[in-house]
């Protein structure tokens, strides 16, 4: 008996039904990466802008005061002056109404005139040390400033010319509108699959499947279709508000981007297909099926936090997480023009991992049948 | 009492009942607790750096050997065909590359300050900001060693520089998991109660047992609170099994009582169980559930604080953010943790956290009144 197409498409028009009749959750399915990309394109900022500095001048001199005045002057600082006393400096920090206080001492126009160097103390709060690096950053940056303002820096023997390729503004929305889309895809491909099988399981209609002229293959495609179609209606969506209202650039090739999109959803779904032949109810897939996708695609693929940056050990775990690759895909061809051949690494693991993924599930699922 | 006590005894059975779901609950936060905390780190390390040394001499050498001394650069190879920058870039196999032009030894030496350059593959955007400063700072110190190394240099008369002195309170060795693994706990505090309690109503709902129940003596105030007492038991648990990591595994210094974190979490747990019997009205399938669960976490977390810094956000959205009852308490549970901070300090969060919770809370209870009824 061979695959049948007609079987197929009855089951995917049932499956489809299913998800129509669904208002809500279909709903939410649209909504949601609209919601997610609006977030992610303005509200993802990892660089910090205007830290509130408590400013304690006890030398209260033109120097100080024009040292104050670079802080001012400078988009990441609001210096504010702290009257109070110094031993309650930390109740600042305590109500977060400073992240960082500079203490001038009194001294410091005398020391300024007189010694080779002036010390000027920073007390930072570190209690977010990815913060607390970038203020430190800052403030060093400033007091660079100031000192070459006073002209007492060596000026360079060469020129320094930076040149900044394919995302020149550094918009960060150019960067995360192909993750949402990643990011989106996974989630609607795993975890609607995972759920539509254990459901059949759990009402007890797979059996009632099983038991008509069915091959198991045919329930699987004709399953999965429908989503296909979804995931692909979704990143359709993503791709056009990313495109009209982020005006994030398209580079690259459409078709081939389509092409690749096509396996990133066989693979997600290969891992829903996985996760429904683990779970017997719907409550474990769902579960399941969240917690392998949602925080480590957001922590582990590179969707936010550079990869290279994390533990060794972590790394090697990355190379399991689908994304990983479907993000050097999407934004490769989107922000770089990127050509397949330029790709290949990412195309070819990620194929391996469908391959692997889809092996063990249709193996599983032969397994829970003859039980 | 007694029926309440019944229907707990159910609830808990159904839990235990449910091994799948059991380990779920207990191991797999564990497992996401290790993961998560060493993931997120925003500093940039290992930029993959191309060298274009046109020049070949002593001196574009050591130029290139300050980028190698670090663990901030990768040094991945050396080009000398300019064209190749780019399309080493599309394939992700360079993120910076340095370019020192022929004859750089030469021009440096009669002083006719020659052209470095640096290019940067922009599209992570804060990674190239950074991967810059960094590249700035190692071409700075390059140069003023070089201008103070030159036979003819004097010591300019009279230099007054000014110094820093930095102190980083709370967490001197900038530790990020210090600050993460509190933001994981209030994740955690969310996601397991109001998915629990809103599958398990729909799920009474979904296969009609709800109404079963409903002609039962049990009084509707009694069914609720036998749902929801196992599920806060069951999240304290979870807290205490997270804490409990986070302190003995991670050394996580915890500096402030553990009481006011009880007890505030306990008013954060109303807002999480409320919202949990709030999606189990709307919803009337499991699926549905699960997506409207999902879509208000998502919103949470992203606009709670936990990664993203809200002071970094627009100021229309951190505006928005005051509508998130997770942002009071990821503050909070992060100031007892590093600050000790007291009640007192920590009152502009746990008043409106607690509103939120009672509003919530009472509102999701009222609701569940009226579809029933």
């Amino acid at each position: 008996m061979s695959l049948s197409k007609d079987r197929i498409s009855a089951i995917a028009r049932k499956e489809f039904f299913h998800i129509i009749y669904d208002f809500r959750t279909l709903f939410i399915i649209f909504l949601m990466p609209v919601v997610q990309l609006i977030i992610f394109g303005y509200a993802l900022n990892l660089e910090i802008q205007r830290v509130d500095m408590a400013v304690v001048d006890l030398a209260r001199s033109t120097q100080s005061r024009k040292l104050v005045g670079q802080f001012s002057g400078s988009k990441f600082f609001r210096p504010f002056f702290y009257q109070g006393r110094l031993d309650d400096l930390e109740d600042l920090f305590k109500s977060r109404e400073a992240k960082v206080a500079m203490v001038i001492p009194f001294d410091f126009e005398r020391k300024l005139q007189n010694e080779t160097s002036v010390q000027v103390q920073f007390l930072v709060d570190a209690s977010d040390a990815n913060a607390a690096i970038l203020i430190r950053n800052y403030c060093n940056q400033v007091i660079m400033d100031y000192n070459e303002n006073r002209g007492v820096k060596l000026p360079l023997p060469f020129d320094l010319r930076s040149t900044i390729l394919f995302n020149p503004e550094l918009k960060s929305s150019h960067f995360f509108v192909p993750g949402v889309i990643a990011m989106i895809l996974i989630m609607i491909s795993a975890l609607l699959t995972s759920i539509t099988i254990s459901r059949e399981k759990e009402t007890g209609t797979m059996e009632q499947i099983l038991v008509s002229p069915v091959r198991p293959l045919e329930i699987i495609s004709g399953k999965v279709i429908p989503y296909i179609v979804l995931a692909f209606l979704d990143a359709a969506v993503i791709l056009l508000v990313g495109l009209v209202v982020f005006k994030v650039p398209f580079k690259g090739s459409l078709f081939l981007l389509t092409g690749l999109t096509v396996l990133y959803i066989l693979t997600a779904l290969s891992l829903g297909l996985l996760i429904s032949t683990q779970a017997r109810t719907q409550q474990v897939a769902m579960m399941m099926a969240l917690l392998i996708t949602l925080l480590p695609t957001v922590m582990l693929s590179g969707l936010v936090f550079p990869i290279a940056s994390m533990p060794k050990l972590l790394q090697y775990l990355t190379y399991l997480i689908p994304a990983r690759y479907f993000l050097l895909i999407v934004r490769g061809i989107m922000l770089k023009g990127s050509v397949f051949s330029q790709l290949l690494g990412p195309c070819f693991f990620l194929a391996l991992l469908t391959l692997i993924l889809l092996g063990v599930s249709v193996k599983r699922f032969n397994m829970n049948l003859e039980r | 009492m007694q029926r309440i006590f019944s229907m707990m005894v159910k609830e808990f059975k159904q839990v235990f009942r449910n091994r799948p779901m059991l380990s779920i609950i207990f191991i797999a936060p564990i497992l996401q607790l290790f993961i998560l905390a060493f993931a997120i780190t925003t500093e940039v390390l290992h930029i993959k750096l191309l060298v274009c040394d046109l020049d070949r001499s002593q001196v574009s050498k050591e130029v290139v050997r300050g980028f190698g001394n670090t663990d901030r650069f990768d040094l991945l190879g050396f080009s000398t065909d300019l064209k190749e920058i780019k399309e080493k870039m599309k394939a992700w196999e360079a993120q910076m590359a340095l370019v020192i032009p022929p004859g750089f030894s030469r021009d440096l030496g009669r002083g006719q300050n020659p052209e470095i350059q640096v290019v940067v593959d922009g599209v992570d955007g804060n990674t190239a900001g950074v991967a810059l400063g960094y590249a700035r700072g190692i071409l700075g110190e390059f140069g003023t060693n070089y201008v103070k190394n030159r036979p003819n240099y004097t010591q300019p008369v009279g230099i007054h520089l000014v110094n820093m002195e930095e102190r980083m309170w709370y967490n001197p060795d900038l530790s990020s998991q210090q600050f993460m693994v509190p933001g994981i706990v209030v994740v955690l505090l969310t996601i397991l109660p109001m998915m629990l309690s809103a599958l398990s109503l729909v799920k009474e709902k979904e296969i009609g047992t709800l109404e079963q129940l409903m002609v039962t003596p049990l009084t509707r105030y009694q069914l609720l609170l036998g749902k929801l007492i196992p599920f806060l038991i069951l999240s304290y648990v979870e807290l205490a099994v997270v804490m409990t990591v986070a302190i003995v595994f991670f050394k996580i210094p915890m500096n402030g009582s553990y009481l006011l974190l009880a007890g505030l979490a306990f008013l954060y747990l109303f807002t999480t169980l409320g919202l949990g019997i709030f999606i189990s009205t709307i919803t009337s399938s499991q699926q549905q559930a699960m997506f409207t669960a999902w879509f208000f976490m998502v919103f949470m977390i992203l606009m709670g604080g936990f990664f993203i810094p809200i002071e970094n956000m627009p100021p229309i959205l951190q505006k928005l953010t005051y509508l998130n009852p997770m942002r009071y308490f990821i503050y909070i549970i992060r100031d007892i943790f590093q600050k000790d901070s007291s009640l007192f300090s920590l009152l502009k969060d746990a008043v409106p956290m607690t509103a939120f919770g009672l509003l919530i809370f009472s509102l999701s209870v009222l609701k569940f009144q009226k579809r029933v009824g």
